[in-house]
């Protein structure tokens, strides 16, 4: 909507200054006529913005690496455009990773491998309490990396190496975080649920996100149980 | 500041101690096979972070503070752009040429239309730096890792990247900025080089800060996932996927998972 109305400011700005619609006034054209123009101008104008946003929203049930390419531009598109963001306002940063990014994401999923095996004793409220209590932290080390980024980031995702019927794919990446800075290798690990793709894992240069939380987990469990470990995660959070 | 200084001094003494003795507090639960030193590896690990902590940490801010982004990244191009040649050697030793040839790309690249590495014209154009070092190789080589050891002020290693990480200085360094004649210019674009390489890290040691549950486990963690990772090169890393196993439907005992129920 933002974009529309900026779009509509211009043109009218810009044709109203118009050399060209004053001489046509001069000459006695119909006025009226000119304005019809405009409208269509307008209106087709209006059109291929918005079909150019509904071509950005990500499709879970297209190929894995188009997906993902669609999940960051959107998510990148909407960071780079928000003035908070700039502010470095990780209220609204959190916000947005909850809106463009957490709906891609299986989160119930990620939690459960790294809990690993001490999934299997947590009661169900563990299990929720332990998923939202992850999710929090997790949200906390995207924001973290999201402030930082600024008109020069973008993300490439690299061609897709995967059997076409697979349900469990890897999409690799190279994210440029500014000008002129080192590149950061990001691959994505997807499973195919009913429901489309989703991500449920995710490497930054080289280490996994599961694999890294499975030890530190199971270490908490050990010491002070499930409750001890959400009581962890919880106090980290609230910092 | 005193309070500081004396609690790393007390520190550098647990250290000392630690070495001398070998093995420090005893760790909780099983031990990981992977760090079966970590009584003193923890030990030494607290050293670090205090020292990091009392010096790296406020000197590297410091020169962020008052260095606009784009001279830190151009300071921080220079020297990475130096450390592609030993980067270069040792993708030739490990026999990694397409490696080695766009390094060496890179290099040329980067040092002549880049003014001196300033620029990173390669990343931007679709090469990006292929780190390497003499660990790697010696992995390469078919020298396992050994345990993880925490070096005092180096940091994270292990017994074949201590080894690795000779190597590096004497090919890395003492070979390019050491032959600087003049001692005094020398050591202070050592000093530079380290700070900012430290500089470079620190949004990663503030998430660090931020989400890790044990630092000590995290950051070992991620060290050799990464390792493994250059050890194995790029296509078999990708292919050498986590498997993770999924108990959420498994009906197994509780024994046989070496799991005790909740109290």
């Amino acid at each position: 909507m933002h974009t529309l109305n900026r779009t509509t400011n211009q043109f009218h700005n810009t044709d109203a200054r118009s050399h060209h619609e004053l001489r046509l006034q001069r000459q006695g054209q119909p006025f009226s006529r000119l304005m019809t123009i405009k409208f269509f101008l307008l209106l087709a104008l209006s059109l291929m913005a918005m079909q150019s946003f509904a071509q950005a929203k990500p499709d879970a049930n297209s190929a894995p690496d188009t997906f993902v390419q669609a999940v960051a531009d959107q998510a990148l598109m909407v960071l780079q455009n928000d003035p908070e963001v700039k502010k470095q306002n990780i209220g609204r940063i959190n916000e947005i990773v909850d809106l463009y990014v957490l709906p891609y994401v299986d989160f119930a999923k990620t939690t459960r491998l790294s809990a690993g095996k001490y999934w299997r004793q947590a009661t169900p409220e563990q299990r929720e309490q332990l998923t939202a209590a992850f999710r929090q932290t997790l949200a906390r080390t995207y924001s973290g990396a999201l402030s930082r980024i600024d008109s020069g980031t973008k993300m490439d995702v690299q061609p897709l190496r995967a059997e076409p019927d697979a349900k469990d794919v890897v999409v690799r990446s190279r994210v440029m975080q500014s000008q002129n800075s080192q590149t950061i290798g990001i691959d994505y690990r997807l499973e195919k649920t009913p429901t489309g793709w989703k991500i449920y894992d995710i490497n930054v240069e080289n280490i996994w996100l599961i694999q890294n939380y499975r030890n530190q987990f199971s270490q908490q469990i050990n010491a002070n149980g499930i409750d001890g470990l959400i009581a962890a995660l919880n106090e980290r959070n609230s910092k | 500041m005193l309070s500081q200084a004396s609690r790393l001094f007390y520190k550098f003494l647990t250290l000392v101690a630690c070495i001398l003795t070998v093995g420090c507090a005893a760790t909780q639960g099983a031990p990981n096979p992977a760090d079966p030193w970590e009584g003193s590896n923890r030990t030494v690990y607290e050293f670090n972070d205090g020292l990091d902590r009392a010096v790296f940490r406020p000197v590297s801010e410091a020169y962020a503070f008052i260095t606009p982004q784009p001279i830190r990244t151009c300071i921080r191009n220079i020297f990475l752009n130096l450390g592609e040649i030993w980067s270069g050697i040792n993708s030739v030793l490990q026999q990694r040429q397409f490696d080695a040839i766009n390094t060496m790309g890179r290099f040329l690249l980067n040092t002549t239309l880049g003014l001196g590495g300033c620029l990173d014209l390669a990343s931007a154009n679709g090469q990006p730096r292929i780190p390497n070092d003499f660990g790697v190789t010696l992995g390469v080589w078919g020298f396992s890792s050994g345990p993880y050891m925490v070096l005092p002020v180096v940091g994270s290693s292990s017994v074949r990247d201590t080894f690795g990480d000779v190597g590096n200085l004497v090919g890395n360094q003492l070979n390019t900025i050491g032959y600087i004649p003049n001692v005094g210019l020398r050591n202070s674009i050592w000093g530079l080089e380290f700070v900012s390489r430290r500089e470079a890290l620190l949004q990663i040691s503030e998430t660090v800060d931020r989400t890790a549950l044990d630092p000590y486990s995290f950051i070992r963690d991620a060290y050799i996932q990464q390792r493994q990772a250059k050890v194995l090169g790029p296509e078999a890393a990708a292919d050498a996927l986590p498997n993770y196993e999924n108990y959420e439907d498994i009906e197994a005992d509780d024994k046989a998972l070496n799991i005790a129920p909740q109290k």
